[in-house]
């Protein structure tokens, strides 16, 4: 089959790609190591530092397109994704708590738990008869997303010592990855990504209207569950690694649908590689387009490019949008 | 094949009622009655997406206890409104609807070659690489009707299948489901009398959310249908069978 071909092409190109930035990313920064010839302390660096923030990069990326178009297929809704939805938000309010009560180290446990309740209310004010309307989605995800910031505001208020490091890390970046949380993320991404692959054909049927997806023998309900579930639970250990990092669940698989790769099994992988691709790009933008080592907030980056993005969305395909509705 | 008895099932302020009816494999039946009196609820119902009260066996078997992979084995259902928000091709819509013989993994060859059939069917081969959503309204549903038929399951229940076709596709539509309905059972709710009368034989009338009235072909009443309907229906009998000419208020 022609399509199949296709696909193996551009997954192949991907995954050349990837393997190609990272080996830049890795020896690109405020210290430059040479692949051959390094020093004790450039080795140092490379391992202990360098390499656990790319790979960290690249899993957060791929986590964040997974979560994005897990809620894009369940929500019915190509604005959908985890900084829209406000799971994000309500994700990093939970780590907040986490952080203020000293409990850093169950701090993605809390973020779950406030990325699931976001979402809950999202889904429950923006969903009539299990239909989720596009704009009331964006209106809710901004009331969460408001709401859960002001929590995040008051409790920086009132307790003053962990408020600068708190603020940096909701801007968004990779500064604090080590091999553990790489280590963490790659086996939740690999899961996640081991228990969807098996719904393909499922994400497929739920394009359609509900009635038609059940009766074609798709248990609906189970499997908005099971996304939603794993969507939230990506989010929340990106946002607990790395802080929000705004619309690239929203960008990237939005541009794979738009090189015309629209079934689940082109679809997720193929927005996998590139979300990673992606986030390891903007990483090494962060990190080196400043002078003497000063580095920008990634979700900065990603923001404006998304912002950018979702602005075209919004105007260009206005007609699509409601197509898709 | 489809036993039902004291049938209710609420949605808002509306009741479906359906006092006792036997369908059977083989039977192709038309299901009619004004916009609202209950059709679609009906065959929702049946179909197994809906709560209700009441008796429905399927095949002897109490429809509650059979589990739900087991429902959409045995019935398909072509809802009225069908909607895609994913830019699919015709052929992979129409694949789609075997999903319920796959592993649920990957569709095979047999899946590949049933749609295929299918698709000749219903006169829309050429539509394949087309994008769904472009497709005119009659195309869209000569489409969903294939992928109904290639779930091949022992009833099939359609809400206005032939609606927005051209006169030329739904004599072959209305051919096709006939002969489908030599093996399974083949339900369709349908607004076309003279249509209706000329290629059913049994037909089943809702009016008010309640099967009111439930007749063969040849028991039909001029008078029961005028009172359903709340138009004035008058047959015209003739040697290819019944015209119908209808008089408003």
């Amino acid at each position: 089959m022609i399509s199949l071909k296709r696909t193996n092409l551009a997954m192949a190109v991907s995954v050349s790609l990837l393997a190609v930035i990272t080996v830049i990313a890795v020896s690109k920064g405020a210290v430059e190591i040479p692949l051959l010839g390094m020093t004790e302390v450039q080795r140092d660096i490379l391992l202990y530092v360098r390499i656990p923030r790319v790979l960290l990069a690249g899993l957060v990326g791929a986590s964040l397109v997974l979560s994005g178009t897990l809620f894009q297929y369940v929500m019915k809704n190509p604005l959908a994704d985890s900084f829209t939805t406000g799971v994000s938000a309500s994700s990093a309010m939970g780590a907040v708590v986490a952080i203020m009560l000293g409990l850093g180290p169950v701090l993605p446990v809390f973020a779950l738990a406030g990325g699931l309740t976001g979402l809950a209310a999202v889904y429950k004010i923006s969903s009539v008869r299990g239909r989720v309307q596009p704009i009331t989605m964006l209106l809710a995800g901004i009331v969460i997303s408001t709401f859960a910031s002001a929590t995040i505001s008051l409790m920086k208020f009132l307790s003053d010592d962990a408020v600068s490091s708190i603020i940096f890390w909701l801007m968004g970046g990779f500064q604090s990855a080590s091999m553990g949380k790489v280590a963490t993320l790659a086996g939740v991404l690999a899961a996640s990504f081991a228990v969807i692959r098996r719904d393909y054909l499922s994400l497929d049927i739920i394009c359609f209207d509900d009635t038609t997806a059940s009766s074609s023998g798709v248990d609906v309900a189970r499997l908005r569950r099971k996304a939603f579930f794993i969507a939230a639970l990506l989010t929340a250990f990106s946002v607990g690694y790395a802080g929000i990092i705004g619309f690239v669940g929203l960008v990237v698989p939005h541009v794979v649908r738009l090189l015309r790769y629209v079934k689940a099994a082109e679809l997720i992988p193929l927005s996998l590689l590139c979300g990673a691709l992606f986030m390891i790009l903007n990483d090494l933008v962060a990190r080196t387009v400043l002078s003497e080592g000063q580095e920008l907030p990634v979700g900065i980056i990603t923001s404006s490019i998304g912002g950018v993005f979702f602005l075209y969305l919004l105007i260009k395909r206005k007609k699509e949008l409601y197509y898709f509705d | 094949m489809i036993e039902l008895r004291g049938i209710k099932a609420r949605q808002g302020g509306f009741t479906l009622s359906v006092e006792g009816v036997t369908l059977k494999q083989g039977e192709f039946v038309a299901v009619l009655g004004n916009n609202g009196s209950g059709k679609s609820t009906f065959l929702s119902v049946l179909a197994g997406l809906r709560n209700y009260e009441g008796g429905y066996l399927l095949d002897g078997r109490d429809f509650r206890e059979l589990p739900p992979p087991e429902r959409h084995g045995r019935i398909s259902l072509l809802p009225q409104m069908t909607t895609l928000n994913m830019p699919f091709d015709v052929f992979y819509v129409v694949l789609t609807g075997r999903f319920i013989h796959t592993n649920g993994l990957n569709y095979t060859e047999a899946d590949i070659e049933a749609t295929e059939q299918a698709m000749e069917a219903l006169d829309i081969t050429h539509l394949r690489g087309r994008q769904f959503n472009e497709l005119s309204g009659g195309e869209k549903q000569r489409v969903l009707l294939a992928r109904t038929i290639n779930k091949d399951t022992s009833v099939v229940l359609l809400d206005e299948p032939l609606s927005g076709i051209d006169i030329l596709h739904q004599h072959d539509s209305i051919r096709l489901l006939k002969d489908l309905s030599r093996k399974k059972l083949v339900m369709v709710v349908i607004h076309d009398l003279s249509l209706a009368l000329r290629e059913f034989e049994r037909f089943l009338f809702f009016t008010g959310g309640t099967l009111s009235y439930e007749a063969g072909k040849h028991e039909l009443e001029e008078e029961r249908l005028s009172e359903i309907f709340g138009v004035r229906v008058n047959f015209l009998r003739h040697d290819k069978g019944i015209l119908v000419y209808t008089e408003g208020r």
